[in-house]
């Protein structure tokens, strides 16, 4: 019989809070971390609405913990920042103590500094420090970095599956637990804002020029935002032997491919309902069970109808309370898997369902709507959280109360 | 298994085709005919590496004889680096105004992948690890995992490019060798640097074996920046004498003394480097995996291509012992056995 997974530690940093407690926090005071870019050489800095973390890189470093130095761009600063949490929360001082594995996910590594450098780099006319740049421009680099610093050796890995990535981070360390590869796994993403994805996205059509109304019938698209989150994963025996904190099961994952097209999802959401369907299904829950949804939401036109559809056909009549929190932290792409897992995590921590901001009128292709106001005392006891990607990559997660 | 390489990989005898080789420190691929593969409207549209990802995975299908699609599981180190280049310079170009979404879509590490499942209609698990040296090996651990959690097959495997753009910034921190270097003599030429390389490289893996296995993978290691002390140890541990060795050794002086490790642990066993046949990129050990399951399938070595050896090579070999490491960070032992 394959190991249970447990998270036994939880570190994140996004536009809402450097820390988990600050996420919290501003989670139950509902409010957004949306606003207007101070950090990128945009000419859409005014214009296109962003949840950018509160600090400029520089000031980073002590979040870190690393002192001012070339060469550590702002997605491994984040996702250091989130790993220090991480690690603490989980009560790990050194993560040689125990055989772990680093499963780290990023969409575009450190374009946030290459890009600003890029043209100096391929210019041999201009020689400098920037040069100490040239390796952050995979997504590798952020990976080892954290891992350097903190001491992963044991193994790692970087995935990109777009939107997908950190949740399946978190399976594939999941996974590895399970096949007794080793015992403790840090599993989550790092994304920082970048010209480069705002324009990406923005060539897509798929921005909205105010705060993004996850499934509202006058949606128009998604805001970025950026962060990192990281959870401490540990098989059963491991954290029974080493008496850890447990904070939740890891109880069902789920990754399929919609083959659909390279951008879009299906109208009809099959790629979330199988996920969805799947992942409940190896945790060994029913749907009357489900407490909570986190949808992927991330208010574009095409996947809040996909997503809705697909609770619907799984649900029925009876679609669990729901709602997106892309409002507060934007789509943070790569770390969203993760900063949505965590969220999770807290929802059960604390009996809390968390807002969907900005939420006014029902999209006439449902019969659903999310969750509009805080809910406290609730009894939330297993969450899905859904992440799909480009590519027609689909996630799903369910996190549940961990009761013995 | 197949491939598409700086040699003539992708289609006729490998045995018998002749050594591609360069004296410009860059080997690229021989690119195919893709029209067999890929719809002309389609194909208009896709850059370089998604056309050799997309071709060679295709191939690999058809060679496998497989018709129900499954797991896909990819790595990569870089991407489209032509379409991470082309939209990092319209956004300036075009001041971040009417931008076409092609090359940022294209850009995503994981766009090949959305396209095998989006032309297979393959709605089974897909993943892409992009992490250098350990992008391949990632992808492979991954499709172990499968197959033992009952996936009855997985289509597993690598691709890079090399743009002239990326070989100059790359040549900024040294990564390739200053003077041009005759490919064939590249194991003599001991200088900081080795030569660029690129290629796509897919496998089927089952797990269970069959006629027409290729090999065995029995033994699979990785390891992350070890010490020359703990990469020794591990090397012992990993496996008793092999029948031959393939390694990856590249001509670069910074990073040789990891392959002295590798000679003093295996004194005496036949060993082939494959890096003056396809270069080096971060996932080239897909390619060497491929030229090891050639030759333990034939029960030959591709003679034409490794003129340089005056080691006695076995008529027979069972097993295959493959070491490789991408600039001393990523290292990788994978033990192969004939099926």
């Amino acid at each position: 019989m394959a190991e249970r997974v447990f998270i036994t530690g939880i570190g994140m940093i996004t536009a809402i809070g450097d820390n988990v407690a600050g996420n919290l926090h501003h989670l139950r005071l509902q409010h957004s971390g949306l606003g207007y870019s101070q950090y990128i050489d945009t000419i859409y800095k005014d214009v296109l609405p962003v949840a950018e973390v509160k600090h400029a890189s520089e000031s980073l470093f002590p979040l870190a913990g690393i002192p001012v130095k070339e060469g550590y761009t702002r997605t491994t600063l984040l996702g250091l920042a989130a790993m220090r949490e991480a690690l603490q929360h989980a009560g790990i001082t050194d993560v040689q103590s125990a055989p772990t594995g680093f499963i780290n996910a990023s969409t575009v590594g450190g374009m946030c500094d290459t890009e600003k450098l890029y043209f100096d780099i391929i210019n041999p006319e201009k020689n400098g420090s920037f040069l100490q740049y040239i390796d952050t421009l995979d997504c590798a680099d952020c990976t080892q970095r954290v891992a350097d610093i903190v001491g992963f050796s044991e193994h790692i890995a970087t995935i990109s599956t777009a939107c997908s990535s950190s949740a399946n981070a978190l399976m594939f360390g999941a996974r590895m637990i399970k096949q007794g590869l080793l015992p403790r796994m840090v599993c989550g993403g790092t994304e920082a804002l970048t010209r480069f994805t705002l324009n990406g996205f923005n060539s897509l059509k798929n921005v909205d020029k105010q705060f993004c109304r996850p499934f509202d019938q006058q949606r128009t698209g998604l805001n970025l935002g950026e962060g990192a989150a990281y959870l401490v994963l540990e098989g059963e025996s491991f954290a029974r032997a080493n008496n850890s904190r447990i904070l939740a099961e890891l109880s069902g994952y789920c990754n399929t491919n919609e083959a659909f097209h390279p951008t879009s999802p299906s109208p009809d959401g099959d790629g979330a309902y199988e996920a969805m369907k799947m992942a409940l299904a190896m945790s060994g829950h029913s749907l009357e069970e489900v407490s909570y949804i986190n949808v992927h939401g991330t208010a574009t036109l095409n996947n809040d109808v996909s997503e809705g559809k697909a609770l619907e056909r799984l649900f029925g009549e009876n679609v669990p309370l729901f709602s997106s929190t892309k409002p507060f932290t934007g789509h943070t792409l790569a770390a969203a898997g993760a900063i949505e897992a965590i969220y999770s995590i807290l929802a059960i921590q604390h009996g809390l369902i968390f807002p969907n901001l900005n939420f006014s009128e029902r999209m006439e292709e449902l019969n659903i709507s999310p969750v509009t106001t805080l809910m406290e005392g609730y009894p939330v006891n297993h969450v899905i959280s859904n992440s799909f990607g480009f590519g027609g990559n689909n996630a799903s997660l369910v996190i549940s109360k961990y009761e013995g | 298994m197949a491939a598409i390489s700086p040699q003539s990989t992708f289609e006729g005898d490998i045995f018998s085709a002749p050594m591609v080789h360069t004296d410009s420190n860059l080997l690229s691929c021989i690119e195919p005919d893709y029209k067999p593969f890929i719809p002309g409207n389609s194909l208009r549209r896709m850059t370089r590496v998604l056309k050799i990802g997309l071709t060679t995975a295709l191939k690999c299908i058809q060679d496998s004889g497989i018709t129900t699609p499954g797991p896909i599981v990819t790595g990569t180190g870089k991407g489209s680096l032509q379409d991470t280049e082309k939209f990092i310079k319209e956004i300036a170009e075009y001041k971040e105004t009417a931008l076409n979404p092609t090359p940022f879509i294209q850009s995503t590490y994981n766009s090949v992948n959305g396209l095998i499942a989006l032309q297979q209609k393959c709605t089974a698990y897909n993943n892409t690890f992009v992490h250098r040296g350990f992008s391949f090996e990632n992808a492979l651990l991954d499709s172990m995992m499968l197959l033992q959690e009952g996936a009855s097959h997985t289509l597993t495997g690598a691709f890079e490019e090399i743009t002239k753009e990326h070989f100059y910034i790359k040549s900024r921190i040294g990564f390739w060798k200053e003077q041009p270097t005759d490919s064939r003599a590249l194991y003599t030429h001991f200088s900081p640097g080795t030569i660029a390389g690129e290629g796509a490289t897919f496998f089927t893996l089952t797990g269970t074996p069959s006629s027409d296995s290729y090999a065995a993978i029995t033994g699979f290691k990785m390891l992350y920046k070890p010490t020359a002390e703990k990469l020794s140890v591990a090397l012992k541990d990993f496996t008793t004498a092999p029948d031959l060795i393939i390694s990856g050794r590249n001509g670069d002086s910074t990073y040789e003394h990891y392959y002295e490790t590798l000679d003093q642990c295996f004194q005496g066993i036949p060993q082939l480097p494959f890096k003056h046949l396809c270069g080096e990129y971060d996932t080239a050990g897909a390619f060497g995996l491929w030229l090891a399951g050639q030759m333990l399938k034939a029960q030959q070595i591709p003679q034409q291509w490794f003129p340089f050896s005056t080691e006695h090579l076995p008529a027979n070999f069972n097993s295959i012992l493959f070491y490789n490491h991408f600039y001393g960070e990523q290292h990788v032992m994978l033990k192969l056995e004939r099926v």
